[in-house]
């Protein structure tokens, strides 16, 4: 197509009578017909095949004869770049996303000629269900507000007249014919536009500067420099809206007398400096730069001035000493730019983001502006989400949105299922905000209050597949390579910063790195030259900030639980596990038919290896790398059939040792945690004496889960098994009832764990709780799986949540219930229970509702009746990272009949149980305080956890908690480790490493008909059979192979 | 004036004042380490931090202009802490093995360390990677050792105007050297040394020669003599503790005796007879021009600097014809060693080895260039700088300052006052002048103390116009023109001046140009460091060692007119031509 030649204008009247004209020959659509595509040719839309695309949409209208009638227009970038190329066709912006050239002829037929949308190319919504058919239906637009991108998407960026009937130059114009310099300094004050570069300095201070400073000569500057990993917001400005850059340069020279403009950009960014030089091209020809614009005495052009990637001329004396041909490095300031910038003239230098705000500001005016975005900072900002959201791309929302609205209402929230666990915000020298402060405003000082910065707007979303140590590695790695070398600090100490941290990430740290880094980071910010080194070392320090307990792991324990850090992962699904058993070990000896052998390898670990096949969260699948392959392997399916093929009871090593035997070791609580210390003690040698306060051994185990999850002999067997080994199990002997903690001590017990748990259940503090009939799922699920039977109501409610309130419910329906209504205030993705778990309860007839929430009981005759709810909504994000309920105010209450409640919303230390001979330290949420790596507690002799320590968690981390103070206490008794599973062994398996994945999909465990659950507790899953357990056993992708880690810390050698 | 606040002291301060310059003013030292003198400020580094109130980050005192009401602490617990840290740094960064060090006596980070109390260097990890370019004759440069505190680069660049040095990669990886992190000898470096003495460590060094010379002067079979040039005896008292502007004349002599040297010999005498080559030169250069009215090329420019040679040869190809033809005195002093003496003590030129102590590393360049053999066999055998010769002086367990005076040999050891002022920016002028005028009228030089006072001190270029009266017969072409000369130092400055000539035409006829600032007396192998302050102490050395002589005039040596007498003839006669002078080639950048 040829570009039309355009006329040059020599006053404002042509500029508007020009505007006029193309909006009137713009392609108006009859009633139902199409008259505009819009492909998006943004860089990333280009290199997934948008100018393929295009050229199939043309061939297409051809072939219909459709040519002349439909426009089709290359614009810019449009912002959701993860799922380009994207069309928008029509006047309603039907949104067409990942469109192959051979959709092309679909579109044109279906859509055009038909008008029939497409619906196989429409973009799903968040839920991934519902088609949103239109631009403006989208979660990602509907939330922005799009004034720097106010063009980009709509215009083709290689066409001047577009822009001009766009209102392109019309605020120059006015500037120009109706305002003096010192007017635009005062609307862009008015205004409060804060520089987009990162500082934030106020644009029209620095324009008043620089036309203060006195001086024959000015220049303006754009800082196309966009050197952030993962930032493109100025690159799709230029790419898709040139001219509002040479607008917004064009106003700024006039404010402050300069005739000369250049725009530095990248030489990485080809498309955006060929666009630009077509603009400018056409902006010369059109006499809007050069001499005399619109007839005034003003002139003034644009020159681009190309630089090779250097981050560091980012920095605007870099920036200037590269434009003037010298090697790009910051010198001293002041002077500033403003006073003596380039060739040593007052210089206004802005990046590309603020530049195109100029126009918008001066032309719908200072206070359109300021009425945008904080107090302190006004309009919008553009960001760059990327990483771990559904929805990545370039969003521009007002200042000042909280950044859980843009991850989740328009990121749409975390891919894959994961949680959120950080946003790093503002490139190499912004910092990471953890889900604590989700609710932070995006704007300059709250976010350098947590240690980020807004910098051009760089933001990258991080689930827990993100290890922040080596985030932090990763960041100053790559400003330790672009600092300019120039001063000692940035050039020295990030490098030294980025040794401690690879050291660390080898597990080589030592806990006075973390103060070293610091220390180090503090000095690097005070003492460097330019804003980078003074920056350089924020992702450190930030991570240091929030996520210090990661850098300890990685040091203390060696373990990256991201499954990050190479040197620190055997594999990532055995890192995940909190007891650390050998995963791929025990699938491939499976997948060889090995089983007793395999289940040999899970006991060094994990003695309840039954007991974790039916309930183990399975943190090791979440892990699992066959899930970029395909779906992970089924890991629990895999144990499962492995346990179910123990014949005779697998007894593990046990090392005799008479000193060891000698000695006096209780363990209070027979739960998970006091069981396996006891297993770890007794491998030793020791003989630990083990007190339940209840008839059977289990603890939450028997108490709480119920026997269709845990068939009662599966646990009976692997405590049986413990007590093999010369544990001593004594039931019915409570802990303030029967004997005392300060008793035992006396009696020479020369180690007491105290292992309780978190029996008690949190009681709903609302008018009528105290009426018959209302009951808590600890005290509920207890009676029945101890005692035996429990009372049930027909029309039963469960309150809350959590696995307790699953498991109260799918009991209350074997029990009789006619109806059991699980009640939750915020919505099913928020719920603590397993996902598998509530599904299983809604197909066995549980209901479920969200967002209501109890707010008194109906009480007749003493006994409940009814439950009066109220409506909630999710509002602002609380420090789970998850969104608070909040009453929705104008709903009605609304009474749900019931005759039963089951109030499950939390569990509590029996605190009165531990008598009060001793004085325990307690957390603030009222758990008992002990050493997490220890479970050391204040005094000498008395260890602590479980649930009672760490506050209801899984059974693995109950597991880990006893095998942790198992060693701990051999350690402190004796001086010395004994603790021999704690070594690398070779599972044995083989492994051929050239050979392909097998291809075998991932199956689901069986479970057994819905009919075959009522009124009865028979086990729903069943295990597969040989040749299934085989088939997906091999499905492991040995990500352990050929590697042997670092030996976990207090191993015995 | 401002007013601003030191360490609680309030002071009145020059507007556009540094902060360093403000604390320097009450007595404060701020230590500093890529500050330089008359050089803009780049803070690189950061040795010079202090707390500045209201500041978000520390600043450097050296970069930071002073603002009224400014409160300024120099050594506050932060600034010390940020002070030490960055010398921490440096220390873990620079490769440096202080006991082999050619710089560990005079060190500047080890006696920041040791200023500033670093007990041991808290960091370990990667170093500056090793490269030693021992490319040249004259320096040796050893990347591991470098700081970038980019004096050199400074140097070499703006006051040298050279630009063979400067930053080349980044992060840790940034070095600083030659273009394409060539060698030196790939790159028009005029080896003039100055980078070697500004650089704080021991990262870049001349390249020593004194085993060769211990093996020379041990050798029975070789008679080992050795020149000084004039601007040792203003400076090697430096190096023994001597404040600077020390004239130790006489303990050298006596030292360079008690070091074995067979004859104690002075560049000086060759200084003469520079100058009456030279002054002959250009009075026959004049001639031509205004009688014979041929083309000859006017200005003459001086010869004795081989920086500047190089300089030329680079950068300048057109002015080399402008170029006195005259070697410089140490070539001069080789050549009539080898010839001339050798005949008097009855040993073949083979046998007679030639060591020169210089204040200059581009000597040991010029002593090697394939030209420079006129004897037949090398002129200059071997070229020891200020700081080398300390050193064996050091060796040799000679305690300097006990040394008695004594006199240079004779014949090659006597000199006029005119030769002493060669090492001064404007004396090889001054001393042309003084003879040149008495030869063209047979009077003095009308000057006062016969000091052309116009061409003297640190002013980068000076000028000077002299009108001739009262010829001789055979001189009276020269009769009412007014001479007009020009003196500059420091290659910058030589820059400028070129530049301007080939632009505008020159309405000079002889022209100085010394390599370095404030002439040799400042020069590349001169003691470390060498300020302005040091540099006019110097000169005023050189000034007084030229006063307290009888004989101030080059003409006026008798052995210098003996040496003619007996061996050369006359001066531009054949002899001369043959043994004294030289020619210029342009050089390939």
């Amino acid at each position: 197509m040829n570009a039309p030649a355009w006329p040059k204008l020599s006053c404002v009247a042509e500029l508007a009578a020009l505007r006029e004209r193309l909006r009137q020959e713009q392609p108006v659509a009859k009633e139902g017909q199409v008259s505009q595509i819009l492909v998006c040719f943004g860089g990333s839309c280009l290199s997934s095949g948008a100018k393929e695309v295009r050229d199939a949409l043309r061939q297409a209208l051809d072939r219909e004869g459709l040519g002349e009638r439909v426009a089709l227009v290359e614009t810019g970038c449009m912002g959701p770049c993860v799922v380009g190329p994207v069309v928008l066709v029509g006047e309603d912006r039907t949104f067409y996303q990942g469109v192959k050239p051979e959709d092309a002829a679909e579109i044109v037929a279906s859509h055009i000629r038909g008008g029939r949308k497409v619906e196989r190319l429409m973009l799903k919504d968040a839920s991934g269900k519902t088609p949103a058919p239109c631009r403006q239906d989208l979660d990602f637009f509907k939330r922005q507000t799009q004034v720097v991108l106010r063009n980009c998407g709509w215009i083709d960026p290689e066409r001047i007249g577009d822009t001009i009937a766009r209102d392109g130059y019309a605020a120059l114009a006015k500037v120009l014919t109706e305002m003096t310099p010192a007017a635009v300094i005062d609307e862009m004050k008015t205004s409060g536009l804060r520089g987009r570069g990162g500082a934030g300095f106020p644009t029209w201070l620095k324009w008043q500067l620089a036309s203060e400073s006195h001086a024959d000569v000015r220049y303006v500057l754009c800082n196309a420099d966009e050197g952030d990993p993962g930032a493109y917001m100025d690159r799709s400005v230029l790419e898709g809206d040139p001219h509002s850059v040479i607008e917004g340069m064009a106003i700024a020279a006039y404010a402050v007398g300069a005739q000369q403009g250049y725009v530095y950009v990248r030489a990485e960014y080809p498309l955006a400096v060929e666009r630009l030089s077509v603009a400018i091209a056409q902006a010369r020809a059109c006499g809007l730069l050069g001499a005399n614009i619109f007839g005034t005495p003003y002139s003034f052009d644009l020159e681009i001035r190309m630089g090779s990637g250097a981050f560091v001329c980012g920095e605007e004396t870099a920036l200037i000493a590269s434009i003037e041909g010298k090697r790009g490095e910051p010198r001293p300031r002041p002077p500033f730019p403003a006073q003596k910038g380039l060739w040593g003239k007052p210089t206004v230098l802005n990046n590309v983001e603020t530049y195109a705000n100029v126009p918008a500001i001066l032309l719908n005016g200072g206070a359109w502006y300021e009425s945008m975005g904080t107090a302190k900072s006004k309009g919008t900002k553009v960001f760059a989400l990327a990483g771990a959201v559904r929805n990545t791309g370039l969003v521009e929302v007002p200042v000042g949105t909280p950044l859980g609205e843009v991850v989740y209402d328009i990121g749409g929230g975390i891919r894959n299922n994961r949680h959120f666990k950080a946003a790093q915000i503002g490139g190499p020298s912004g910092g990471c905000i953890p889900r604590e402060h989700l609710n932070v405003p995006l704007d300059y000082e709250p976010l350098a209050e947590l240690g980020a910065i807004m910098g051009s707007g760089g933001l990258i979303v991080m689930d827990e597949d993100t290890c922040m140590v080596d985030v932090a590695r990763f960041f100053i790695e790559f400003v330790q390579e672009e600092s300019c070398g120039k001063c000692v600090p940035c050039r020295v100490g990030t490098r030294r910063m980025l040794e401690i941290l690879e050291r660390i990430c080898a597990g080589k740290g030592e806990m006075a790195d973390i103060d070293r880094l610091v220390e180090l980071g503090q000095f690097i910010k005070s003492a460097s030259l330019c804003g980078l080194g003074q920056t350089a070392p924020n992702p450190v320090l930030s991570t240091i900030r929030h996520f210090r307990n990661e850098y300890e792991e990685h040091i203390r324990d060696r373990h990256c639980a991201a499954g990050v850090c190479a040197e620190l992962v055997r594999a990532p699904c055995l890192s995940a596990c909190p007891v650390g058993v050998d995963v791929p070990g025990f699938v491939s000896l499976v997948g060889e038919k090995r089983y007793a052998e395999a289940l040999r390898l899970h006991r060094e670990k994990n003695p309840f290896a039954s007991v974790c096949a039916r309930v183990c969260f399975h943190t090791c699948e979440d892990k699992c790398r066959r899930a970029s392959l395909d779906e992970p392997v089924s890991i629990r399916g895999v144990k499962r059939f492995m346990v179910d093929q123990e014949v005779t009871i697998q007894v593990p090593e046990v090392r005799e040792n008479a000193a060891n035997a000698a000695r006096k070791i209780a363990v209070i609580g027979a739960g998970p945690a006091g069981l396996s210390c006891a297993y770890f003690l007794a491998r030793m040698g020791y003989k630990p004496d083990v007190f339940e306060a209840e008839a059977r051994p289990g603890g939450m185990l028997v108490q709480a889960i119920p026997a269709y999850r845990l068939p009662r002999e599966e646990l009976a067997r692997e405590v049986r098994m413990i007590e093999h080994l010369g544990v001593n199990l004594e039931t019915d002997r409570a802990l303030g009832r029967d004997f005392t903690l300060t008793g035992l001590h006396d009696k020479g017990y020369e180690a007491v764990f105290l292992a309780v748990g978190a029996p008690l259940g949190v009681p709903l503090d609302v008018p009528g709780a105290g009426a018959q009939g209302v009951t808590e799922a600890m005290h509920f699920l207890r009676q029945y799986n101890i005692r035996g039977s429990v009372p049930v109501g027909k029309r039963v409610a469960v309150i809350g949540g959590g696995n307790a309130a699953i498991d109260a419910a799918r009991t209350a329906i074997r029990l009789g219930a006619e109806s059991v209504t699980v009640l939750y205030r915020r919505t099913r993705e928020e719920m603590p229970a397993y996902a598998e778990e509530i599904e299983e309860a809604l197909q066995e007839g549980v209901a479920l509702r969200t967002l209501v929430h109890p707010e008194a009981f109906d009480v007749k005759n003493g006994r409940v009746t009814g439950i009066r709810c109220r409506a909630m909504k999710l509002g602002e994000f609380d420090r789970s990272g998850r969104r608070r309920p909040e009453d929705v105010a104008e709903s009605a209450g609304e009474v749900l009949p019931v005759d039963q409640v089951i109030v499950a919303i939390g569990q509590a230390l029996d605190a009165k149980a531990l008598g009060g001979d001793v004085e325990l330290e307690r957390t603030a949420k009222g758990w008992v305080k002990a050493d997490p790596r220890t479970g050391a507690t204040s005094l000498p002799w008395l260890y602590a956890g479980g649930d009672a320590v760490s506050g209801p968690s899984s059974v693995a981390e109950a597991i880990a908690a006893g095998e942790r103070t198992a060693v701990a206490i051999d350690a402190k008794l004796t001086g010395s480790g004994h603790a021999f599973w704690r070594g690398y062994h070779d599972a044995g398996a083989s492994f051929d490493p050239n050979a392909d994945p097998v291809a075998y999909a991932r199956e689901r465990l069986q479970t057994i008909s819905l009919e075959k659950r009522r009124q009865n507790f028979t086990e729903v899953e069943q295990p597969w059979n040989e040749g299934t357990a085989v088939r997906q056993a091999k499905r492991c992708l040995r990500c352990d192979y050929g590697k042997q880690p670092c030996a976990h810390a207090g191993t015995e050698d | 004036m401002l007013n601003i606040t030191i360490n609680s002291q309030k002071i009145q301060v020059q507007e556009g004042s540094t902060v360093l310059q403000a604390a320097r003013q009450i007595g404060v030292t701020v230590p500093t380490l890529c500050n330089l003198e008359k050089r803009e400020a780049i803070g690189a580094c950061r040795v010079c931090l202090v707390e500045v109130e209201g500041a978000r980050t520390l600043q450097a005192a050296c970069s930071t202009p002073v603002h009224e009401g400014m409160v300024v602490l120099t050594h506050s617990a932060k600034a010390r802490a940020a002070r030490r840290q960055v010398v921490e740094m440096l220390l873990s960064e620079h490769d440096g093995d202080c006991p082999t060090c050619d710089r560990s006596g005079d060190c500047e980070l080890r006696a920041l360390a040791e200023e500033m109390g670093v007990a041991r260097v808290p960091f370990s990890g990667l170093r500056a990677k090793r490269h030693t370019d021992d490319s040249t004759p004259a320096l040796v440069r050893d990347n591991a050792k470098c700081i970038k505190c980019r004096r050199c680069v400074s140097v070499c660049g703006e006051v040298q105007g050279v630009g063979a040095l400067f930053p080349q990669g980044r992060g840790f990886q940034t070095v600083i050297g030659p273009a394409f992190t060539r060698d030196l000898e790939g790159v028009a470096c005029v080896q003039c040394g100055q980078c070697a003495a500004i650089c704080p460590v021991g990262a870049i060094v001349e390249k020593s020669c004194i085993p060769e010379v211990w093996k020379a002067i041990e050798n029975p079979h070789l008679h080992v003599v050795v020149q000084t040039a004039p601007a040792i005896r203003a400076a090697l008292g430096e190096c023994f503790g001597y404040a600077p502007g020390t004239r130790v004349t006489g303990k050298m002599a006596a030292a360079l005796r008690r070091l074995g040297f067979d004859g104690v010999f002075d560049t000086n005498f060759t200084a003469d007879l520079t100058i009456l080559e030279e002054g002959t030169e250009l009075l026959t250069r004049l001639k031509k021009a205004l009688v014979d009215k041929q083309p000859v090329a006017l200005p003459m420019f001086t010869s004795c600097s081989p920086g500047w040679i190089n300089f030329a040869e680079y950068y300048f190809p057109q002015f080399l014809p402008n170029i006195s033809t005259c070697k410089s005195p140490q070539q001069m002093f080789g050549a009539v060693a080898k010839t001339y003496y050798a005949q008097k003590i009855g040993r073949k030129p083979e046998e007679i080895v030639v060591v020169s102590v210089m204040p200059c590393t581009a000597k040991k360049f010029e002593a090697q260039r394939p030209e420079m053999n006129a004897s037949g066999v090398r002129d200059v055998d071997y070229v020891l700088t200020t700081r080398e010769l300390a050193r064996m002086i050091k060796e040799a367990g000679i305690d300097f300052r006990s040394l008695p005076d004594e006199q240079m040999d004779a014949p090659l050891g006597i000199s006029s006052g005119a030769a002493d002022i060669f090492a001064n920016t404007g004396g090889v002028m001054e001393a042309a002048l003084r003879t040149a005028y008495e030869i063209v009228t047979g009077r003095e030089l009308p000057a006062a103390n016969l000091h052309v006072s116009a061409i003297a001190g640190l002013g980068g270029v000076k000028e000077a116009a002299l009108t001739i009266t009262g010829t001789k017969p055979e001189w009276s072409f020269l009769e009412g023109v007014e001479l007009k000369v020009a003196v500059s130092h420091g290659l910058g400055n030589t820059r400028r001046l070129l530049e301007h000539i080939k632009a505008n035409g020159s309405p000079y006829h002889f022209i100085e140009v010394m390599t370095c600032p404030g002439g040799c007396i400042g020069g590349g192998g001169q003691p470390r460091f060498t300020d302005d302050a040091v540099r006019l102490l110097r000169i005023s050395a050189i000034y007084d060692e030229d006063e307290s002589k009888k004989m101030r005039k080059s003409h006026e040596n008798p052995d210098v007119q003996k040496l003619y007498k007996e061996f050369l003839g006359a001066p531009l006669g054949e002899k001369s031509h043959h043994l004294l002078h030289t020619r210029y080639a342009g050089k390939a950048k």
